[in-house]
């Protein structure tokens, strides 16, 4: 099964080519964060910090859904799913 | 080619770089780098071919190292930065401090929590220093205001003397091994025991190569029922201090400067303690020839009244040129020298964003 992992624009400076778009097998937003971890340490970084934590100011979407509006990390991702990961909003 | 003067000013929009020739008479501005980033440490690496070095603390995105290779042309990241073992429980909040290291791929790096960083690949990778970040003081360190920050690295041979907020002074014999609490003389105005052993809100430290067993440090001051901790002297590395507040409007500042061609020389910038500007509204450095046995006030060209800013703890520095002029930022954006060793200060930028961190070199 494949799903489409969404890089905002200011986070693609840390993907090859400047990706917008990456694909994974994960089956949940935890195992599509490891295999960013894996092969793009960068891009993870920027998303995680080192205590695995998603770091405060980046919102993590499975299609139109927060994350947290479901099971977190833990949220089941299926066949032809977004997770899309966004800058929060944040300032005035 | 001649030598330039170069300014990197970090602020909350980025870094910028300013350069002009020796007589300094035009400063000519490049940036934002980083745009949008906070930058609270910059470091001109003059060893060898010349680097600049920049923290890039990203509130959404954590923390990264800017590298110029071209005198602050372009700049990119550094490959890593510092990070906390992923066990460790701790995560980088923010970088505060870059310093040279031995050799020339080497620098140091004080974060937030406070901790101590080294890389041997000039940024690329980066080591936790165990003997101060794993120290049996590290997990009762308290953040003051601007956080739990390691914002000084001074290196002398085998000692290396670190400021944390609040931590106090630790010093190292031993290249960095290991660290001892020297506190001593060090008052602290917030908490019952005026002298604790370590948990001083240290602001800044400085030395000078030629006499590297006297130190000056800013400590936070500011303390009616504790008068003169703010502004200290150490003749033994940093063992013992003393006071040598007497005669400035405030014990309480951030910044403390030392004059490059001569030890005696000492520069802070007293602050009132509450609004954290300088006494009655009215800007001024005060330099002290003597090792702080008296001190003048020093204002010309500045605004006399009306005027509130702060400067932070790495807001100001010192060129090396034969007559060296003083340079600080400020929260409200103005960059300001001083010439003849602050004797004549002139606005150089009036509308950048808030300054954190003003550093100069001769290259």
């Amino acid at each position: 099964m494949t799903v489409s992992i969404y890089i905002a624009s200011t986070l693609r400076t840390y993907v090859r080519e400047s990706r917008a778009e990456l694909t994974s097998s994960a089956a949940t937003v935890q195992e599509a964060l490891d295999q960013l971890k894996r092969e793009h340490a960068s891009l993870y970084r920027s998303v995680c910090d080192e205590t695995g934590a998603v770091r405060r100011h980046v919102h993590l979407f499975v299609n139109d859904d927060f994350i947290h509006d479901r099971a977190g990390l833990e949220t089941q991702l299926a066949p032809g799913d977004v997770l899309a990961i966004m800058p929060a909003v944040s300032g005035g | 080619m001649a030598e330039r003067v170069i300014l990197c000013i970090g602020t909350k929009k980025g870094l910028f770089v300013a350069e002009a020739a020796k007589g300094r008479r035009r400063f000519e501005m490049r940036g934002p780098f980083g745009s949008g980033v906070e930058v609270y440490a910059a470091l001109i690496d003059r060893r060898g071919s010349p680097r600049i070095y920049a923290s890039s603390c990203n509130a959404f995105f954590g923390m990264k190292i800017l590298r110029s290779n071209d005198l602050g042309r372009k700049f990119k990241e550094t490959k890593s930065a510092p990070a906390f073992p992923e066990n460790d429980g701790r995560a980088v909040a923010n970088i505060w401090s870059l310093e040279t290291g031995k050799t020339k791929k080497e620098l140091w790096c004080g974060v937030e929590p406070a901790a101590l960083f080294r890389s041997n690949d000039y940024g690329n990778t980066w080591e936790m220093i165990l003997g101060i970040s794993n120290h049996d003081h590290a997990r009762q360190w308290h953040p003051g205001n601007g956080g739990l920050c390691m914002h000084t690295i001074l290196r002398d041979g085998n000692r290396v003397h670190l400021g944390i907020s609040t931590g106090g002074h630790y010093l190292s014999e031993d290249g960095g091994q290991t660290f001892a609490a020297a506190n001593e003389g060090i008052g602290a105005g917030f908490v019952p025991d005026p002298y604790p052993e370590f948990g001083q809100c240290v602001h800044k430290i400085a030395g000078h190569p030629d006499v590297p067993g006297r130190l000056y440090m800013q400590n936070h001051g500011g303390w009616e029922e504790r008068p003169g901790i703010g502004v200290l002297r150490s003749d033994d590395h940093g063992h013992t201090w003393y006071s040598i507040a007497k005669g400035l409007p405030s014990d309480f500042g951030f910044p403390i400067i030392v004059h490059p061609h001569d030890p005696d020389t000492v520069f802070v910038m007293p602050l009132d303690p509450m609004t954290r500007t300088c006494p009655d509204a009215a800007p001024a450095v005060w330099r002290s020839e003597n090792g702080g046995s008296s001190w003048k006030r020093l204002a010309k060209g500045f605004p006399r009244k009306e005027t509130f800013f702060t400067v932070l703890r790495d807001g100001m520095d010192i060129d090396d040129l034969k007559k060296p002029a003083l340079y600080f930022g400020t929260t409200t954006g103005q960059l300001w020298m001083g010439r003849d060793g602050g004797e004549e200060w002139t606005c150089l930028f009036d509308a950048l964003p808030p300054i954190n961190c003003v550093k100069v070199a001769v290259v």
